[in-house]
């Protein structure tokens, strides 16, 4: 078996003034693997993952794509995929037009485009939800508008940052399965940018740990479990998922 | 592309607001400086217009709030009506104003008559009296937005503790309506001092410092004294603007309620309050339009067309049209220019934008009949003095801030991912602003188009000095029916001028009507 590198990051440094954002952050994600970066509010989540799309310029580093070297490569033609955290849809759209609008700015033909759209519709379970605009959908279904309109352009990485926060604890459960879902049968790699231990777990294949810009530790949760790196690792990751185990088996017994 | 567009805005600015300023100022001389202030009508036209501008601003601003507050926070009847109302002011040229006084409280007034009254209009009374009447009613839509904006969950909690009404006001409305109200003071002081259509009109005797200006520059074509006078007439502006500045808004609460109006909380007075003040706004507007189809306003009421075919003779029709492609050019351009600015200002980051900011804000600063005086000194020789396009210039120029505000008000709320969406799936920038930003912004853009258009067909101050040798707007011929004494004329002008911008607005509310908001 031979699973390829998809993206490798290699010192990325970046700075607000005197604000140190991300300190020399490395790392490698997998092809097809759903990938969490994990950290509390401020330590550079956002930041690192406008860098990876290339929305915010790195003051130091390199990213590689497939072994290419796109840290100058424009958003649009990185071959990636964002989900931001308000869904920023065209509200002024129907939830079809929101899929298909960027199609024709990729010489896809309208029929094509049409084509694609309703697929991916299909795909997140908004079959029926085509015509509505996107203020008569709930917060969850308007999330998977944003998913499937960033899935409409083949990406083969998304990204997604604090997709979840918004939404209640039932529809998180619902859009999490989905989300694996979606990367078994389309084989997309996924980075999931979150500040919830509970869901990184849950996720991810590899979970890398993030304290104010500085990478704490990167694994796959049973590592990160087993073998903690360091005490932030300890105390902010693993004592309140032990909290929250806790308070379950509580409740259960 | 971004560095074609600032140079443009650059080259517009300097030409539009910094070259004529410029002029202006050149032309002070320190002889000249001090030969206009140690005038004894220059100290005496100080006076006049700080006192008559303070009771004029003190008095708008209190009727303006307790009309505010009666509609939004009273369960009062026939708020709509009200607001309609309150609004026509907003359609007429101010020097209409002082002429509705007059053909009511005038030495052959309808009211004078009737009570046999001989108490004198003109001067200082009159002057505070027009000036309430044109500045009231863009102190009420001030209050009037700020009041709808404010969070009501304070208001709810206050209900629940048991505190009355009268405290509820005093220690939750004045304390969130401190700021509008300072800068409301600053900025209607302002547009009163600066204001000459009204004094004009009605002061008599009482010089005020534009009046004066008018005199010196217009009326004598003194540059030199008018400049002078118009670097006065720049400080309440100025002063203005700071206090704009220096008094930052507070961030709107995401989480803010709108205000439930209590079914039970109706005020007989505040009904007839209301209506006193509607009866006051229409009955000038109403006399006129008796008063031109009257033989011999008030003493032969007898059915004419004379005034108005009179009016039409002096050219009326031909400056009513040059004023229509005047309010249509410069709200044309306008709006296109100063949503531009509001884009690149809101939707861009770094230097660059905090400059077109400024710069877009700092028309606010130059009175127009300032900044008229400034196109003649600077224009003169230059081939587009005595065209149409000047006289849309200065409007386009001398109107700008309000509208840039309002499109900055409305982007600001639109989230900065959409950008960053268009960006990541490819779509050029173009077709994100033409698909999805100027859909969202559809209504800002006609209340910005009939902003501009309603002022460009109303406006007597920065082309009063460009018009002629420019075609003449219609406005102008109120002043050239003053100096004429043909106040019938006048009324027909101010009523022409109405019905057009009133045409406007409809045209726009039923634009608005039939595709709804789809935010
Ligand atoms: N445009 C900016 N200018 C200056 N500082 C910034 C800017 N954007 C972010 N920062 C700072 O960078 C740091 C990291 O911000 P970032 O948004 O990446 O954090 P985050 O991990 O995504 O936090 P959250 O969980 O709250 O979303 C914060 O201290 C923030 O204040
Ligand atoms: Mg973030």
């Amino acid at each position: 078996m031979d699973i390829q590198l998809k993206l490798e990051v290699k010192e990325i440094s970046k700075a607000y003034g005197n604000n140190e954002v991300l300190r020399r952050v490395n790392f490698a994600v997998l092809d097809g693997e759903f990938f969490s970066i994990l950290g509390s509010s401020g330590c550079g989540k956002t930041t690192l993952l406008q860098i990876l799309i290339g929305l915010l310029v790195a003051d130091a580093g390199k990213i590689f794509k497939d072994g290419a070297d796109i840290t100058t490569l424009e958003p649009a033609r990185r071959g990636m995929g964002i989900v931001f955290q308000n869904y920023a849809l065209f509200d002024n759209m129907t939830v079809f037009k929101n899929v298909s609008y960027a199609l024709q700015f990729h010489s896809v033909d309208n029929e094509a485009a049409i084509k694609k759209a309703a697929q991916m519709l299909d795909i997140v379970g908004l079959k029926n939800f085509s015509a509505k605009m996107p203020a008569e959908l709930s917060g969850g279904q308007q999330q998977r508008v944003a998913i499937a309109r960033a899935l409409a352009l083949e990406p083969d990485i998304i990204l997604f940052d604090e997709p979840l926060s918004a939404l209640d604890a039932s529809t998180r459960l619902d859009i999490r399965r989905e989300l694996k879902n979606i990367q078994r049968t389309l084989g997309t790699t996924m980075i999931y940018v979150t500040h919830d231990q509970e869901e990184a777990f849950a996720l991810s294949d590899k979970i890398m740990i993030l304290n104010r810009g500085v990478v704490s530790q990167i694994g796959s949760p049973e590592e990160i479990i087993s073998a903690p790196a360091n005490d932030y690792v300890k105390t902010f990751v693993l004592d309140n998922l032990q909290t929250k185990i806790d308070s379950l088996r509580r409740f259960l017994t | 592309m971004r560095k074609t567009f600032l140079i443009c805005v650059a080259v517009i600015f300097s030409a539009g607001i910094f070259a004529p300023l410029g002029s202006l100022f050149l032309r002070i001389t320190p002889e000249g400086f001090v030969q206009v202030i140690n005038s004894p009508q220059f100290s005496s036209a100080v006076w006049n217009t700080i006192s008559t501008g303070l009771i004029a601003t003190i008095i708008s601003l209190t009727l303006a709030l307790a009309a505010a507050w009666t509609l939004e926070r009273t369960a009062i009847k026939h708020k709509n009506f009200f607001v309609i109302i309150f609004g026509v002011p907003m359609l007429i040229p101010s020097i209409s104003h002082s002429f509705g006084l007059v053909a009511l409280f005038g030495a052959n007034g309808w009211l004078t008559n009737i009570f046999q009254w001989n108490f004198n209009i003109y001067g200082a009374a009159g002057i505070i009296a027009g000036s309430i009447m044109y500045a009231f009613p863009v102190a009420f839509f001030i209050f009037m937005s700020v009041l709808q904006c404010e969070d009501g969950s304070p208001y709810l909690a206050a209900e629940v503790l048991g505190v009355p009404k009268i405290r509820q006001f005093l220690d939750l409305t004045l304390p969130y309506l401190k700021r509008t109200i300072i800068s409301t003071f600053f900025a209607i002081f302002s547009m009163i001092a600066t204001d000459y259509g009204v004094p004009l009109m009605i002061g008599g005797k009482t010089i005020t410092l534009s009046v004066l200006m008018y005199n010196k520059a217009v009326a004598m074509m003194d540059y030199n004294s008018g400049s002078v006078i118009g670097a006065f007439l720049i400080i309440p502006a100025v002063i203005a603007f700071l206090a704009d500045i220096l008094n930052p808004a507070q961030k709107q609460n995401d989480f803010a309620k709108n205000i439930s109006v209590d079914d039970k909380y109706s005020s007989r007075a505040g009904f007839i309050f209301c209506l006193s003040l509607s009866a006051l706004i229409v009955a000038p507007i109403l006399t006129f339009c008796v008063m031109i189809f009257a033989a011999k306003y008030p003493a032969d009421m007898s059915f004419t067309l004379y005034h108005v075919m009179r009016t039409i003779h002096r050219g009326a029709l031909d400056n009513w049209l040059n004023s229509l492609i005047i309010a249509f050019i410069s709200a044309g351009v306008g709006t296109i220019f100063s949503f531009a600015l509001a884009y690149f200002s809101t939707r861009t980051e770094g230097f660059a934008a905090r400059i077109i900011h400024l710069l877009s804000i700092f028309p606010m600063t130059i009175p127009g009949i300032a900044l008229g005086l400034g196109y003649v000194i600077f224009f003169h020789d230059l081939p587009i003095y005595g065209t149409l396009i000047i006289l849309a210039a200065v409007n386009v120029m001398h109107f700008f801030s309000s509208p840039y505000l309002m499109m900055r008000n409305t982007l600001e709320k639109i989230s900065s991912n959409v950008e960053a969406v268009g960006k990541v799936l490819g779509i050029p920038r173009r077709f994100i602003i033409r698909d999805i930003i100027l859909p969202k912004v559809r209504f800002t853009l006609y209340e910005m188009f009939a902003y501009f258009f309603v002022n460009a067909m109303m406006t007597i101050s920065a082309v009063s000095y460009l018009a002629p040798p420019a075609p003449k707007p219609i406005a102008l011929m109120i002043t050239q029916f003053e100096a004429q004494r043909l106040i019938e004329s006048a009324a027909v002008v101010s009523i022409a001028i109405l019905l057009t911008n009133l045409a406007l607005k409809i045209f726009f509310t039923m634009l608005n009507r039939k595709t709804p908001a789809s935010q």
